[in-house]
């Protein structure tokens, strides 16, 4: 998640106002309060809004919530003049570029860190951890125009950021802290992407890592912006927040003739949209002017057109709007979500439980009344437990985790019974008797159905009684069903039996084997059955 | 005063005309036996209504060997008449008598013989005289052969002569104990005010309730302030009660409870929810994936569409291409909200309201406030009419019933609503606290279907709400449940989450 410093000093100076009124209101713009500090706050925004990363970017939409600056913010873009080349070998590895000049920074080491921060949340979240956007910042005066952005031999040398000593492209994957982090977006492509200047001075190797000759310090007055990657789309964006960021802070921007179109191009896109429809999904009453009102609250431009339509300019930071809904959001938010007067749902519809809950809900009712308590053990566990320890062949149905957690959950269980007997163990030393069931989803091949199991143990626990409480469950369910000898080995040869229904078995009970007692610490009998549960005469298949 | 037992009345009755006797006799008037009676006065006597007095009696037995000298007389009184009758034999001739050995040492030891240097035993002058003997060094006490016999014949605790003889084995001493009831004052007035002597019943019988004996019968009364046995009855999880309690607030609302598998291809659990193909949280770090695939549904080509760009919307969709490889994984369903989109698929004309409660998993690792899966409640409203504001008005109405009388709004973001919100919740000692998504499905994921009036949709989180319904600090406990926290959890829960001040 994306969590931003915002320090109230700097804050305060952007947004001209409180800090009060900033944190009370924040959390309504769309963000969460992670931390109160004495001369920050530490603030989470959504993933889809990356132009609140910064400080700069949230005082802009603080401004326009607060109602302090509202409408479209604009920024002009002069060109600079230098050209950018972009090598076609590129194509099929990382194609995509945006750029811009940045004139007159002034850094302090808090607002390196700051960009830096801005940066690193833009990789994150527009980015996907570099692979579809990573961006490089240079200071431009340590490098001359053109630039030239190419595919590189891996055995190109230079000296990355944070080196002292020159690295082969190849050396800085193996050798270069970045390298290892992010080797594996590039490592297979037979060159790698290179960004230099006209005197082959390496500004960076992207998406990994800077060269040092181009730091941006204290001194730096102006600057190189590299943004590349896999979609086009993504790159504008990124490059957009970071040059209006910087803008907002008193930077001026210059466009780069990239392949002969001029970047950044920082215009607002335009989208119409209708007041009704805008009404009929928010369920508030408003004019056009009303709804362009709260639009510029969030920084559009909006015009009412005639009575039902809004044009408006969305800003070229804003990745989210996608679609007029996005709009429409927005104008939720700035109605304030606290100052909807909420109302029921008008539907009128009949109740309907599903058949599968109703079934459960007998179970527990006949359970219940048989004095179990119920149980409700995880749906993942291992092999060992489910198979191993009653002496059971492992299933050739039963789903692996491809990633698991951890070894005690590996996969999908297939019956309930070995983590009841597992709930035993873990309530070994309570008072007998103990009686436990559960009843739930069980999954086979990928088809998830439901199942019950019930244990008990004390120790006048015998065949007799998992008979009886077996045979009085299927009784209630309305099961018709014959017994068959059983050749299951987690129970007891001569104390188990099989139930069987029109010649298939769906369930078993009987005395559990002593030996899988010992694999699960019980030193009492334990007789126990399990059901599955679609032998209750109409129950639903999926 | 406690109640006093049938018994306790009939020996207090029987008391009355005697005053005072003892346990035998009371037990044959009683017919119960003896020790029986002494527990009744017992009881009597600690309400104040009889005394009983513990009164012991020594008496004394002969052994195998006293019963011989009974008849025989002592050892030393056979042996002491043989040498009177021969004066001046040698010790010799003495020697193979049976009497001889113990006769001559109580003899000797009583000073009343003496052996002479040439072997002749002879008695001496008090035995002569026949005057009473007094023992070397106080070894016993004086008497005399005479007395002796006598002694033996009438054994008697205070003659010391009787001990001597327990010492050597020619008595056994037992105690007898008897006790003796009597009545006081208190229980004579009880007695005199009238006792209800009638048969006290226990447990009622089927005889006496079909004989009608049970009229004139008296049933014993119990004392209700001893505490009883704790037993527990059978019944559901806790966790579970608390889930029934949310589907049943669902359905009064109308609304029908949809089920569906846990296993999901990426399909119904990302893209039709218009997630991105790159989105984080679809990675492996975040997702369990299994290596089984499944078909892409009929009409996935729209859905692509609207991916790459948006299809007949006002969309843009995401661009670049859609893979309908990576659409065909299957996963533990990270969210119910894929048996939502595939409700609305199989309904796609409008009223349509359902829900679930559902496990869903998370590749998280397990601590005290995270577990691999966990429920969530799921719901869509589908109609002509309603919106946002609708959501909202759900929202709050559930939490309300659910006993959270606060709940207030913030806007959120989820890749499949817009507008969306999170509800938050009051609670007492933490504030306020997120409880879960909330949303207008977004026209990506349900144009597609051809579902034209809005979505309302929510997931919801059921283990945080037992947390504070259940005042669990574990989660961990509702999965792998300790059996006493089981059997200790009241049916009736009712909540008790406070509000905001």
């Amino acid at each position: 998640m994306a969590i931003i410093s915002l320090s109230y000093k700097y804050l305060e100076r952007l947004t001209g106002t409180d800090r009060e009124t900033i944190l009370k209101r924040i959390p309504m713009i769309g963000s969460e309060i992670e931390r109160i500090e004495e001369d920050h706050v530490d603030v989470e925004f959504f993933p889809n809004r990356p132009d609140l990363f910064s400080v700069e970017g949230a005082a802009r939409a603080m401004r326009g919530f607060l109602g302090i600056e509202t409408g479209l913010p604009k920024y002009s873009v002069k060109p600079s003049g230098i050209k950018f080349t972009i090598d076609p070998k590129l194509a099929d590895i990382r194609p995509c570029l945006g750029s811009a000049i940045i004139r007159n920074v002034s850094f302090d080491d808090e607002s390196i860190l700051s960009v830096m921060a801005l940066q690193e949340a833009l990789h994150w979240a527009v980015g996907r951890g570099r692979s579809k956007v990573a961006i490089g910042i240079h200071d431009l005066d340590t490098v001359i125009p053109p630039f030239h952005y190419t595919a590189s031999p891996r055995s190109r040398k230079f000296v990355p950021l944070d080196f002292t000593k020159e690295l082969t492209l190849e050396g800085i994957l193996a050798e270069h802290p970045k390298g290892r982090d992010y080797a594996k977006i590039v490592k297979d492509f037979p060159l790698f992407p290179l960004i230099t200047d006209d005197e082959d001075h390496v500004c960076s190797f992207p998406p990994i890592i800077n060269g040092e000759r181009t730091r941006v310090t204290t001194k730096t007055r102006n600057i190189l912006l590299d943004v590349t990657g896999t979609d086009q789309r993504a790159v504008n964006v990124a490059a957009n927040i970071i040059c209006t960021a910087m803008a907002e802070a008193g930077a001026t921007i210059e466009s780069v003739e990239i392949n002969g179109v001029a970047a950044p191009d920082l215009a607002p896109t335009e989208r119409t949209v209708s007041v009704r429809e805008c009404c009929d999904l928010v369920g508030v009453e408003l004019t056009a002017r009303q709804m362009a009102g709260l639009l510029e609250k969030m920084r559009f431009g909006a015009q009412p057109v005639g009575t039902d339509r809004v044009r408006v300019q969305v800003p070229c930071y804003r990745a989210d709007i996608m679609h007029d809904w996005d709009l429409f959001e927005d104008v939720a938010i700035a109605y304030g979500y606290e100052n909807f007067d909420v109302q029921i749902p008008p539907t009128f519809s009949i109740g309907k439980e599903h058949m599968a809950t109703t079934v459960a809900g007998q179970v527990r009712t006949i359970l219940s009344g048989l004095g179990y308590l119920e149980m409700m053990p995880f749906t993942l566990t291992n092999e060992r437990v489910l198979y191993d320890y009653l002496q059971r062949p492992r299933s050739p149905h039963v789903l692996h985790l491809m990633h698991p957690i951890s070894e005690e959950y590996t996969v999908v269980r297939t019956e309930i019974l070995p983590l009841l007997l597992e709930m035993l163990q873990v309530n070994r030393h309570r008072e007998l008797p103990q009686r436990i069931f559960a009843t739930g989803d069980v999954v086979a091949d990928l088809l998830t159905t439901q199942h019950l199991a019930a244990a008990s143990t004390h120790p006048a626990a015998d065949f007799s009684e998992s008979y009886a409480h077996a045979d009085a469950v299927l009784r209630e369910l309305g099961i018709t069903y014959t017994v068959r000898e059983s050749n299951d080995d987690a129970f007891i040869d001569g104390r188990r039996a099989d139930i069987i229904i029109s010649g298939k078995k769906v369930g078993i009970f009987g005395e559990v084997h002593p030996a899988v007692l010992a694999a699960f610490e019980l030193e009492h009998p334990v007789v126990a059955f399990e059901l599955d549960i679609r032998a209750v005469p109409g129950y639903p298949s999926h | 005063m406690a109640e006093l037992t049938l018994n306790e009345k009939r020996l207090l009755a029987a008391l009355a005309e005697v005053k005072k006797t003892d346990a035998e006799h009371l037990a044959s008037v009683l017919n119960a036996t003896p020790e029986a009676v002494v527990q009744w006065g017992h009881l009597a006597e600690d309400k104040g209504l009889a005394k009983v007095e513990r009164i012991t009696k020594k008496s004394f037995e002969y052994t195998e060997e006293g019963r011989k000298y009974l008849k025989n007389g002592l050892p030393e009184a056979q042996l002491y008449k043989k040498i009177k009758s021969k004066p001046d034999s040698k010790i010799a001739e003495f020697q193979e008598d049976p009497a001889f050995k113990i006769g001559f040492g109580q003899l000797r030891k009583n000073g009343l013989v003496k052996v002479t240097e040439n072997g002749t035993i002879q008695l001496c002058e008090v035995a002569v005289r026949g005057d009473d003997y007094i023992p070397d060094k106080d070894k016993g006490h004086a008497g005399s052969i005479e007395r002796d016999e006598a002694s033996l014949k009438n054994p008697s605790d205070k003659d010391p002569k009787t001990k001597e003889f327990i010492k050597r084995g020619i008595l056994a001493e037992s105690e007898t104990v008897r006790y003796a009831i009597s009545i006081t004052p208190a229980g004579l007035a009880l007695v005199h005010q009238g006792l209800d002597l009638r048969e006290e019943i226990g447990t009622l019988t089927r005889d006496q309730i079909l004989s009608g004996a049970w009229k004139t019968a008296s049933l014993r009364r119990y004392d209700i302030h001893k505490l009883p046995k704790t037993v527990y009855p059978g019944k559901s999880h806790p966790y579970q009660r608390l889930i029934d309690e949310m589907r049943q607030i669902l359905l009064e609302m109308g609304f029908t409870e949809m089920h569906g598998g846990i296993v999901q291809s990426a399909f119904w659990n990302f893209d039709a929810l218009f997630q991105p193909q790159d989105h984080p949280a679809r990675e492996m770090q975040d997702t369990f994936y299994l290596k089984e695939e499944a078909p892409l549904p009929e009409g996935w080509e729209c859905l692509r569409d609207m991916h790459e760009h948006g299809g007949n919307t006002s969309s843009t969709g995401w661009g670049g291409k859609w893979n309908p490889d990576k659409a065909k994984q299957c996963v533990l369903r990270t969210h119910t909200t894929s048996l939502s989109i595939q409700y609305l698929v199989n309904h796609p004309e409008p009223p349509v309201k359902a829900f679930c409660i559902g496990r869903v998993y998370r590749r998280e690792a397990i601590d005290p406030t995270h577990t691999p899966e966990f429920e969530q409640l799921e719901g869509i409203v589908m109609d002509k009419g309603v919106t946002f504001r609708h959501l909202l008005g759900f929202l709050k109405e559930f939490y309300q019933r659910m006993g959270f009388e606060d709940v207030r709004f913030r806007p959120g973001f989820f890749p499949y609503t817009e507008p969306s919100v999170e509800p938050e919740i009051y609670v007492d000692g933490l504030g306020w606290v997120e409880m879960g998504g909330a949303g207008i499905f977004r026209q990506e994921v349900t144009a597609p279907w051809g579902v034209t009036y809005p979505v309302l949709a929510w997931g919801l989180g059921v283990s945080r709400v037992a947390m504070f319904r259940l005042g669990l600090k574990d989660l961990r406990q509702l999965y792998q449940s300790d059996l006493e926290w089981i059997r200790n959890s009241p049916v009736h829960a009712p909540a008790k989450v406070g509000r905001k001040a």
